[in-house]
């Protein structure tokens, strides 16, 4: 009886780790997408609107899912309260410090701070160069991140349920 | 006679997962991968089967050897 529930729970448990991973595959596209779209909304803030960096960063990232919204938040936040001298060190912390909660990985990190570096510190047409730069670099992850996505959700699924068959088996 | 059997399907169960686990792993192009699942499995029924043998020979002496 207790080897029976000991095994149920070890299935469930190796049944769950491969879900997790294989979600973790499929909200990456979805959050470099979004991400895209934040962007987009970004370089209408900024050729339009002309907004001021922090309020457009705030109006940006209010629109976003959960993730994501706090990187633009944080940003806005940190921009208002001037403790730190340049817009580019607000944005490095404040990806920094969301990155781990995201699904996504180093070759976006580095398009994001790439394009912090020019935030708020040169003339409309260079910022909207660098916004485009960062969407073309984006793109380009989000087509390897569909094709990764494609290639290993399922083989996670399985791996997780397989891996926990195996160990029951030879635990038993 | 229990032990035994339980033992040959335990091993028959392992050969089939790892089967399993081989032909997803390859599916997906990661052959390297699936050539050391099957080595490792390979080598958990080699220490079974050793186990196993270790037993029939330790009969076979208690039987022919008169300890």
């Amino acid at each position: 009886m207790v080897k029976l529930a000991g095994a149920l729970l070890i299935m469930a448990a190796g049944t769950l780790i491969g879900f997790a991973q294989a979600a973790r595959y499929a909200a990456r596209p979805r959050q470099i997408r979004e991400l895209i779209h934040a962007l987009k909304r970004l370089e209408t803030e900024i050729s339009y609107g002309q907004t001021p960096l922090p309020e457009a960063l705030a109006r940006v990232g209010a629109a976003l899912a959960d993730p994501l919204r706090h990187i633009f938040l944080r940003a806005a936040a940190r921009l208002a309260e001037r403790r730190e001298t340049t817009a580019e060190a607000c944005w490095t912390g404040a990806v920094e410090a969301v990155w781990p909660d995201t699904a996504m990985r180093a070759g976006e990190k580095e398009a994001l701070l790439r394009l912090g570096a020019s935030l708020g510190c040169s003339d409309r047409p260079d910022q909207l160069k660098h916004v485009r730069l960062a969407m073309v670099h984006l793109e380009a992850e989000e087509a390897a991140a569909r094709e990764e996505q494609r290639k290993y959700e399922r083989m996670c699924r399985s791996l997780g349920v397989l891996g926990a068959a195996l160990v029951v088996i030879l635990m038993v | 006679m229990n032990i035994e059997v339980s033992a040959i399907f335990q091993i028959a169960g392992i050969g089939i997962i790892v089967a399993m686990i081989h032909t997803v792993l390859k599916q997906m192009g990661k052959e390297d991968m699936a050539h050391w699942v099957t080595v490792i499995g390979f080598v958990v029924v080699l220490f079974m089967v050793v186990r196993l043998l270790n037993d029939l020979f330790r009969e076979i002496r208690a039987i022919f050897l008169f300890q």
